[in-house]
């Protein structure tokens, strides 16, 4: 095991050579007209997985981030002030994260907006508290990240506690009572699955296989827990983790007669798994599945491909040669929100802004943004996905909660 | 009891994949008492490899395309055993006079220019990939599982590979003189043996089964990662240690053993335990047999 550290010790300071190449890079890239002002520039430090097995989805955000900046920019930055993203490499990782906090306060970051993977943002809370500056995340959205009491932590995604209710309805109007949950042991996945099993089990349902069962995120083998499933005569089955071993987990479930024609169970993935990749990775396995997923997000980001999507699709597409992900428009928002707080107070001052994100209202890619006393988004409603001829569709009916 | 014989048959499959890459670890280790941290990164390499060549060559063209999966596949052999014999020769060839643990931490080392080497290349990068070829869900029923056709051709190639490692190592010239440059180098010299040919000859073979086990990987699961070396490195490796390193049937039983106890791990106690069922049992079979399970002929390596 002393490998295993030792290995990711230089893989991570071999990807910080990668990363500080990307920041080089998206800084020259960036809109040089915007520096013309005297003002210096306002700093935001921007922790996100660029490597790893989500660097995919963390790019996505980024990305969608620097489309923001550009555009503030490009209308004079706040008061002048041109803001400059630095991007820190977080690795959906929790050691790899706090230096990644630490370093950003060092250069001197005014705020930070950053975070995908929940267990990579929990222990750079308190961090960023301390430096009293605001943390806006774009997509990390355990319930436990707004249970520690900070002030100045804002989450643009709605805490994933929802995910777990409306599963739980659904199961509940499907008459499934016996449901087997399973999440990838990340932070995300482990309290969002735990939520789930306390909403079935009050809907007078029953977690089969002893409660909540985890796999190793790394895992792309689900032989041993579907010979489970089969033995435990669970009709539901409920994944709490992320996209990509979604679709490995469909496949296998299909291929085993679990779901799909021959299968007579119910498959439900959390909002994590909601991502294009699940759609090609799964194939024809998805069809019948479900998702649960923030209205907001299902609404915008090209998860549904509606009329709203396809503007920012076709601006992301534009600049980045790439489709954007569905927490891209969340990345978006997140840098709205902190700098029209900070036009709003008049002020780049972090407790000032800390107070202006808190009495925030607008409409964002994602719908109204503003929060409540712990900085959850407020006016979360649940979408229940079902996917129909490999797309995502609005499932009916709707679940009642 | 009818789970337990359910989870044996799930685990049989898991081990075919970590024998068929075990026994590139363990046949390394054989001929330079090297473990090939970099092993993992050639598997990896040869799945992103097959995924271009069969996205290039399976465009439109649905029909018989088992047959261009089977092409590509032994393509992708080749290619793999390439790229680990030209490892060989830049890496550790140079290398071959310096200590073991430099020779480890340089496998470290082109482990991890591999795998970020993967991740700035064009079209790989760090998204997960989706093969473009799938496996049918049809199959056939032993006890109440479920097993596909597909399942069944991944267990009989590898079991084919192996075989074949088994007899080319035991009986033929070339294994032989393997065996020869395993026991004493030096001695295998004045003998006459071309140690160098040898050496790259075995990392040929290694990294070939690599790449069988690679395509099998992308065409079953489906989806590739470029960090998906590490973590099967690292369950061959324990597979290899398990069955007694530099044994060649001992990689293919540790590959069995372990994929069978993390199933029935999974199965008994749950799949957050199967990690530490495994390695518990790997402590416990080193506890009483410190060289692996086919460890006695210790003496005789590969």
């Amino acid at each position: 095991m002393i490998i295993t550290k030792f290995k990711a010790r230089i893989l991570t300071s071999g990807l910080l050579v990668a990363t500080m190449l990307t920041v080089v890079a998206g800084a020259s890239g960036g809109p040089a007209s915007a520096t013309a002002k005297k003002s210096p520039p306002y700093l935001v430090g921007v922790p996100m997985p660029m490597t790893g097995a989500e660097a995919q989805a963390g790019t996505q955000i980024f990305n969608a981030e620097l489309m923001a900046v550009q555009q503030v920019n490009k209308h004079g930055g706040i008061f002048g002030h041109p803001i400059k993203l630095l991007e820190q490499d977080d690795a959906c990782d929790a050691g790899t994260a706090v230096n990644a906090a630490n370093k950003l306060i060092s250069e001197g970051v005014q705020a930070i907006v950053g975070g995908y993977c929940s267990g990579a943002t929990l222990p750079v809370e308190p961090i960023i508290a301390r430096a009293g500056i605001p943390y806006v995340m774009p997509a990390a959205n355990s319930p436990e990240l707004t249970t520690g009491g900070y002030k100045n932590v804002f989450l643009i995604d709605p805490s994933g506690s929802g995910d777990g209710a409306e599963a739980a309805a659904f199961f509940k109007q499907q008459g499934i009572t016996k449901v087997f949950i399973i999440d990838d042991q990340s932070s995300f996945g482990v309290a969002i699955a735990n939520a789930a099993a306390a909403d079935i089990t009050k809907d007078g349902g029953t977690v089969v296989a002893g409660g909540v069962q985890s796999i190793p995120a790394t895992s792309n083998d689900f032989s041993a827990v579907i010979s489970q499933i089969k033995n435990s005569g669970a009709t539901g089955i409920y994944w709490s983790g992320y996209f990509s071993q979604a679709a490995q987990f469909a496949t296998q479930l299909n291929a085993a007669n679990v779901i799909g024609p021959n299968g007579t169970a119910k498959f439900v993935v959390a909002d994590g798994s909601v991502d294009a990749t699940y759609l090609s990775g799964a194939g024809a396995a998805a069809n019948g599945t479900y998702a649960t997923i923030a209205a907001l997000a299902s609404g915008v980001g090209n998860v549904l491909n509606t009329h709203a999507d396809q503007a920012f699709n076709v601006a992301y597409h534009k600049e980045f040669k790439s489709a954007p992900g569905p927490y891209s428009t969340f990345g978006y928002d997140a840098i709205t929100a902190l700098v029209l707080a900070a036009r709003h107070v008049k002020s780049i001052k972090p407790g000032r802004v800390i107070a202006g994100l808190r009495s925030l209202h607008f409409n964002g890619l994602t719908g109204k943004v503003s929060f409540d006393k712990t900085g959850n988004r407020l006016g979360a409603v649940m979408d229940l996905l079902e996917v129909v001829n490999g797309q995502y569709t609005l499932a009916n009916p709707q679940p009642k909660l | 009891m009818s789970l337990l014989l359910n989870e044996i048959g799930n685990g049989i499959f898991l081990g075919a994949f970590f024998g068929l890459v075990a026994l590139g670890y363990s046949m390394v280790y054989g001929i330079l008492r090297l473990i090939n941290f970099a092993h993992g990164d050639f598997y990896m390499v040869a799945a992103f490899v097959s995924y271009t060549i069969l996205g290039a060559v399976l465009v439109g063209n649905s029909h018989g395309q088992w047959l261009t999966v089977l092409w590509v596949g032994v393509l992708v052999m080749v290619i793999t055993g390439g790229l680990a014999m030209l490892a060989n020769q830049l890496v550790y060839r140079p290398m071959r006079r310096a200590a073991i643990l430099s020779l480890m931490i340089a496998a470290i080392g082109l482990s991890q220019v591999l795998e970020n080497g993967v991740l700035v290349t064009p079209q790989w990068g760090a998204t997960y990939l989706v093969f473009p070829v799938t496996t049918p869900p049809s199959g056939f029923n032993l006890g109440s599982n479920h097993y596909t056709w597909a399942q069944l051709i991944i267990v009989l190639v590898s079991g084919l590979l192996a075989l074949g490692v088994y007899f080319l190592v035991g009986r033929t010239l070339l294994g032989k003189a393997m065996r020869a440059v395993s026991e004493d180098r030096i001695a295998a010299v004045l003998m006459g043996i071309n140690v160098d040919l040898v050496i790259a000859i075995v990392f040929f073979i290694g990294g070939a089964l690599a790449g069988a086990a690679a395509v099998m990987t992308g065409v079953y699961y489906g989806q590739i990662n470029y960090l998906m070396g590490f973590t099967v490195g690292l369950e061959a490796f324990t597979a290899a240690v398990l069955g007694g390193i530099g044994n060649i049937g001992g990689a293919v039983l540790g590959g069995l053993v372990l994929g069978i106890v993390q199933s029935i791990g999974t199965g008994i106690f749950g799949a957050e335990w199967a990690i530490v069922v495994a390695f518990g049992a790997l402590v416990l079979m080193l506890w009483f047999r410190p060289t692996g399970l086919l460890g006695e002929r210790v003496a005789r390596r590969m």
